[in-house]
């Protein structure tokens, strides 16, 4: 008897459980550069990088952005575009190692006082500024001046004995002007 | 691009699933789900349901192609986060079969690494397992789950994505060792980020290292639900 009960529950749950409630979350998809705006295209086209680029949709709750992820020199690429396809700024991963020693000492101070203890993951140097100053730099490597330099840093924080991953937003002095909580994407289907 | 990648997986289960010609095989439909709920202080909860079916069984020339109902499994587990990504469990199973009824204790650490575009589970696995029937038996488990998103960098709500585990299964039983190897490779759709749902070929092979072979498919669909 409780064989049948048991595989019937079974099934009814497998087929009602898609009526449950809707929650939205930022979501980043792999769009063809012909869905993307001309703008943003060309931008890149202009570049004559000879490179191959992988463009990405980004929606949250507010905004729709678009980046184009590539290598170029042996270093990886993003470009962030605006939803209209302007430039909003390019990041470059580096090494922890390459930053400048003063940068670097100012940085670990920061995560020092945010966190009892701290190791960096990541880091990707941030250039905003004027179109032709980015596209110039991509080109080249080099900075003008205006350009706005900041860093993106994630790493894993301990605080108040538990361990959380963070991403912040270093000034070119070192200082954080901001941080973001990195939430995990759910694994139990990958658990059990 | 997707289209294509869905396409070669649904060719390659008709395919893994045709070259069967073995002592014993079995095959049968699999359909399960499971439950997660978080609780405070990095606990949570997890509770599966899962049946099996059987429609196929080949024993040397005998071939049984009737619909035969083999067992429900319940089973219950908590889990504390110990790490950034990682997380112990233990948990007891509860086993309903024809005329028989199995219980077993299980405990488990799952070490989750986040690659670029890809995500690995592993899994270390202990489980005891109990019944009127049959002497104790005591397995260790490795298991490694890949989770390879179709669409961007990681699996978001509405986007499919390929799972595949491969695990391997140490058992010993009134002193006998055995070595199961598993490898599943699933389609998964992630509906709204709390519910995925996932469906495949459940491969399993044992009993090689006696020279008696048992070849077993299940073909699953399994719902993960996040309360």
């Amino acid at each position: 008897m409780y064989k049948s009960i048991s595989f019937t529950a079974l099934c009814f749950i497998l087929f009602t459980s898609s009526l449950f409630a809707q929650e939205k979350l930022e979501k980043e998809s792999r769009v063809k550069s012909k869905n993307v705006p001309s703008n943003a295209v060309s931008f890149i086209d202009t570049l004559n990088l000879n490179i191959c680029v992988t463009w990405y949709r980004e929606t949250d709750i507010n905004s729709v952005k678009y980046e184009a992820k590539f290598i170029y020199k042996r270093k990886k690429y993003s470009v962030e575009f605006d939803s209209l396809g302007n430039i909003e700024d390019i990041e470059i991963k580096i090494l922890h190692t390459d930053l400048d020693s003063n940068l670097a000492l100012s940085i670990n101070t920061q995560l020092s006082k945010n966190c009892t203890k701290h190791k960096i993951i990541k880091v990707q140097k941030q250039l905003s500024g004027m179109a032709s100053d980015l596209s110039y730099s991509l080109k080249t490597g080099k900075l003008n001046d205006g350009m706005i330099i900041k860093y993106e840093i994630v790493a894993k924080c301990k605080q108040n004995k538990k361990v959380n991953l963070f991403e912040y937003l270093f000034n070119s002095k070192g200082l954080i002007e901001k941080t973001s909580k990195i939430i995990f994407k759910k694994s139990s289907h990958l658990e059990y | 691009m997707n289209t294509k990648v869905i396409y070669c997986f649904f060719v390659s289960l008709v395919f893994a699933n045709a070259i069967w010609g073995q002592k014993y095989s079995q095959t049968g439909i699999l359909p399960s789900i499971n439950f997660n709920m978080k609780l405070k202080n990095d606990w949570s909860l997890n509770a599966k349901i899962e049946s099996r079916v059987i429609f196929y069984q080949k024993k040397g020339l005998d071939v049984n192609t009737d619909y035969n109902y083999e067992l429900s499994d319940f089973l219950l587990m908590g889990a504390k986060k110990v790490g950034l990504n990682s997380r112990l469990s233990t948990g007891y199973l509860m086993r309903f079969e024809e005329i028989n009824f199995v219980q077993r204790f299980l405990q488990q650490v799952v070490i989750i690494q986040k690659l670029s575009g890809l995500r690995l589970a592993h899994r270390l696995l202990c489980d005891q397992t109990f019944s009127e029937t049959a002497t104790p038996e005591f397995r260790f488990r490795y298991r490694i789950t890949g989770e390879l998103p179709l669409n961007g960098t990681s699996v978001d709500p509405g986007e499919f994505y390929l799972k595949i585990n491969n695990e391997y299964i140490n058992s010993l039983q009134a002193g006998t060792y055995d070595l199961e190897i598993r490898a599943i490779p699933l389609l998964g759709y992630d509906i709204l980020n709390q519910y995925k749902i996932e469906t495949g070929l459940d491969y399993r092979i044992s009993t090689f290292l006696n020279q008696n072979t048992q070849q077993v498919y299940w073909f699953t669909l399994s719902v993960f639900i996040e309360i």
